[in-house]
């Protein structure tokens, strides 16, 4: 087995296994499961609103994933620092690209978990409505990207910040900054200060993305734009991430 | 006798309108295939036909549906903008005699009682033409299903939290 399987494995082993892991998932499906039940107990839904609970769940699986992809890739680099366990990793014969592919195949395993976990609620709350297919298909499109890159994006501050207690803040303000298009109306996102920002955005692209999928019912090839900035996004999140960890020295 | 000309014409472009305004009859029928009960999510059809009853061409014609919801308190025009992408239909022309037929499908969106009504006017007429009111009523159809979402809403974590204890108590049992 190579290196890189063997990193990655063991990085998804301590997600997904350890009570630690499984505590994460569990704070992923009780989030989930309070939209649900929120959902249930409101008898004045349209079929349209329908199609707007599916759109919803998917913005909120993606941030949920942003945010679980973050913590792992800063942890991976930061947290092994921490714990005095980066240097003796660093020092064993696998390349450093290989270790950094086993710790990006870590967050993505997680994120695959993750999205397995928001099959069945996206499926209990819009198999009655419209495009759930569609919007599931474009959650693995779309979020895929922009949650990865959130994952790299930590690995990158991870490896460029001292401190991962500094790392994690830094991470969770620009997860926040990112996120805002879930809680900013129509309006304020349509003034040119918001419409530049939406434009460089990737949440914003994964989110104006699900928007025209799964409500408007255009067709997910439609979407290239938004895909290319999500592209764009993992790409230079990944660069960051590889610089940051070749300079990696303790 | 200006003045009496003038009041000639006037009178002359009012019967021209009135006559235009009367030239045009709109009859609208559900289709056939329209479920008998239908709820939220079905979709209807309705069936016009627009027809030119006068010795004059109709030019400019545009006919279109509009939505009520009659529930008693949530009295109110609907915004077809979810309910259907066939909105209007336009003719250039329509001759003496001539009929034109139309299809309005739409996609039942909320539940309720409605009114349809599809409209028609021509370029040159003054005055509306109505169909007859078609109504019908969309059964609530429940959008998010308690007994779906409950299992996984529950199942889910309580999966995950039986997980966590097997690992719990397979550590203990480890050491």
């Amino acid at each position: 087995m190579s290196a890189t399987s063997l990193i990655a494995r063991k990085e998804a082993g301590e997600l997904l296994l350890s009570l630690r892991g499984l505590a994460w998932l569990m704070a992923v499906a009780v989030a989930l499961s309070i939209f649900g039940l929120l959902l249930v107990s409101n008898t004045e839904l349209s079929l349209l609103d329908n199609a707007q609970v599916v759109y919803d769940m998917v913005g909120i699986v993606t941030a949920l994933g942003g945010l679980l992809a973050l913590v792992v890739g800063l942890d991976a680099v930061a947290g092994e620092r921490e714990r005095g366990s980066l240097v003796p990793l660093l020092l064993t014969p696998a390349s450093r690209d290989a270790i950094l592919a086993g710790k990006l195949g870590g967050v993505a395993i997680a994120w695959g978990v993750m999205y397995a976990l928001s099959l069945p609620y996206l499926w209990a709350v819009g198999s009655t409505g419209q495009n759930l297919w569609q919007g599931m298909l474009v959650l693995a499109l779309l979020g895929s990207p922009v949650v990865l890159g959130f994952g790299f994006f930590g690995m990158a501050l991870g490896a460029r910040l001292a401190s991962a207690r500094t790392g994690l803040l830094t991470g969770l303000i620009a997860l926040v900054l990112s996120v805002s298009p879930l809680l900013l109306g129509p309006s304020l996102r349509q003034s040119t200060i918001g419409g530049a920002f939406d434009a460089v955005n990737p949440f914003s692209a994964a989110v104006n993305a699900y928007d025209a999928v799964i409500i408007d019912s255009q067709t997910i090839l439609a979407q290239w734009p938004h895909i290319a900035v999500a592209i764009i996004w993992l790409i230079l999140a990944l660069w960051l991430a590889r610089s940051g960890f070749y300079r990696v020295v303790r | 006798m200006k003045l009496a000309a003038l009041l000639l014409a006037i009178g002359f472009a009012l019967s021209a309108s009135a006559a235009s305004a009367a030239s045009l009859a709109v009859d609208l029928k559900p289709a056939g295939s329209n479920p008998p009960s239908p709820q939220m999510g079905d979709t209807l059809s309705f069936h016009t036909v627009i027809r030119n009853d006068a010795t004059t061409p109709v030019d400019g014609l545009i006919a279109w549906i509009s939505l009520v919801q009659i529930d008693k308190g949530k009295e109110q025009p609907v915004d077809l903008e979810d309910w259907s992408a066939h909105k209007a239909v336009t003719a250039p022309s329509l001759d003496p005699g001539n009929t034109l037929e139309t299809d309005w499908p739409m996609r039942l969106i909320q539940s309720g009682k409605y009114r349809v009504v599809v409209s028609a006017v021509s370029r040159n007429g003054t005055e509306l033409t109505a169909s007859p009111f078609a109504d019908f009523t969309v059964r609530q159809k429940p959008v998010v299903e308690s007994q779906r979402v409950l299992p996984v809403v529950i199942g889910l974590p309580l999966l995950i939290g039986g997980g966590m204890l097997w690992r719990r108590t397979g550590r203990r049992s480890g050491t």
